[in-house]
């Protein structure tokens, strides 16, 4: 058995031999937004999460217009190849590929194993900063086919659609409404939308080298909680980044058909006036 | 507000500082954190695992002869706006009483306007070292 789509991964033995490809762009998005700075795969470009891909006022992603600004800096084309990799298991890495493909970017590809494996490997880092020449990008109209909006929970819940919590088992249990000290990030109630079922997202990965388990691991981790490729299902954790990798893994290395990321999250439906609840 | 000088003198810096000098003073504070003395290597070993999102940080509190507190610090490499935060509050902190401590209050970063550089999320970190390090302040003070 393979991944479905191999194609949307990279190992770092290949990039390691591409780096000067005019054709590519490698990406690094991270959760630490100083990584980059410390040092960063040669040619790579940063993206941030938070500064550089949300809507600077509401709690959005960026417009379609912003996003082609945003693109058109990076010296991206429409047939660029992009290679996306970050800290934490790619987990802003796959949520800026994410972002990519809700935009109508095709070719793009994950570093299997992202800086964890780069840095174990003892390849090249470097502080400095490319630049490129800038583009004129053109982005489709947003693919709404991978985003889940609440009202699309609400049908999902309605039609007994599987729902996958990807969070740590505190917060599915209702335990953790926040991580400690971080009140800010939280929700006014624990516990997990009615029916979801509780598939950690780290259960994908090795947490050795922060690769993706094999085609045979995750087809009976997610198949063993019933989650099946037949029918829609959308993905959910606290703020959207952590199932984003969880979406990748369904859509691309297993090959389910139709999956979407709830990018609002616990940090929504937990505060959210009249949504039913389960702990 | 008061704030003790040392504190008082990096924010009044950082206020001062355009976006791309934040960054890079941030990277420097980071990049200078002292590891961990070999003598709390045990206790380190003893912490807790943290849940997943959340930087690890160990810290551990001394009182020297003078009755000032010393801060002593292990957050991973891999996290750097997490150890940059940490490491000004050390150099603001280290040697001041506990009542110099507690009298911190959580918002007291706000003049730096860090939030232009790191997201406000990520100064969220301020807050919680801050509140660690007053716990820890407590124990031996």
């Amino acid at each position: 058995m393979s991944y479905a789509h191999p194609e949307y991964l990279v190992e770092t033995d290949w990039l390691a031999e591409h780096l000067n490809d005019p054709n590519i762009r490698i990406i690094e998005s991270d959760e630490d937004p100083l990584l980059y700075a410390i040092g960063h795969i040669p040619g790579a470009v940063q993206v941030d999460w938070f500064s550089t891909l949300q809507h600077p006022l509401r709690r959005d992603f960026l417009t379609k217009e912003q996003f082609e600004e945003v693109a058109s800096k990076l010296g991206i084309t429409n047939d660029t190849t992009l290679i996306f990799y970050g800290d934490k298991s790619n987990w802003f890495a796959c949520y800026a590929l994410w972002l990519f493909q809700y935009y109508g970017h095709q070719n793009v590809k994950i570093l299997n194993g992202g800086r964890t494996k780069w840095e174990q490997e003892n390849r090249p880092l470097v502080k400095e900063v490319p630049s490129f020449e800038a583009t004129t990008y053109k982005a489709k109209e947003a693919d709404k086919s991978i985003r889940a909006f609440r009202d699309d929970v609400f049908k999902a819940l309605e039609a007994k659609k599987p729902l996958v919590d990807v969070r740590s088992p505190k917060e599915y249990s209702g335990e953790l409404t926040h991580m400690p000290n971080y009140p800010q990030e939280g929700a006014t109630r624990g516990g997990h939308i009615p029916g979801a079922v509780s598939i950690p997202w780290a259960q994908a990965v090795n947490e050795a080298n922060s690769t993706f388990k094999s085609p045979e691991e995750l087809k009976s981790l997610y198949e063993g909680k019933n989650v099946k490729p037949d029918g829609e299902i959308i993905a959910y954790c606290r703020i959207g980044e952590r199932s984003s990798l969880t979406w990748f893994v369904l859509k691309y290395l297993l090959g389910y058909p139709t999956v979407k990321n709830y990018d609002g999250s616990w940090t929504e439906w937990g505060n959210l006036v009249d949504a039913p609840i389960e702990k | 507000m008061t704030l003790p000088a040392k504190l008082q003198e990096i924010v009044d810096d950082f206020a001062s500082m355009s976006r791309e000098e934040k960054l890079e003073t941030l990277i420097a504070y980071a990049e200078d954190m002292p590891d961990l003395p070999e003598r709390f290597k045990t206790e380190r070993e003893k912490m807790e695992p943290v849940p997943e999102c959340m930087t690890p940080v160990f810290l551990i509190a001394e009182k020297n002869a003078d009755g000032g507190i010393l801060f002593y610090l292990d957050i991973p490499k891999q996290s750097p706006t997490v150890r940059g935060l940490a490491s000004i509050l050390t150099n603001g902190l280290n040697g001041c009483t506990l009542e110099e401590i507690l009298s911190v209050p959580a918002d007291f970063y706000m003049p730096m306007n860090l939030q232009e550089a790191v997201s406000q999320q990520r100064l969220n970190g301020f807050i919680g070292v801050l509140a660690h390090m007053k716990q820890a302040a407590v124990k031996v003070g």
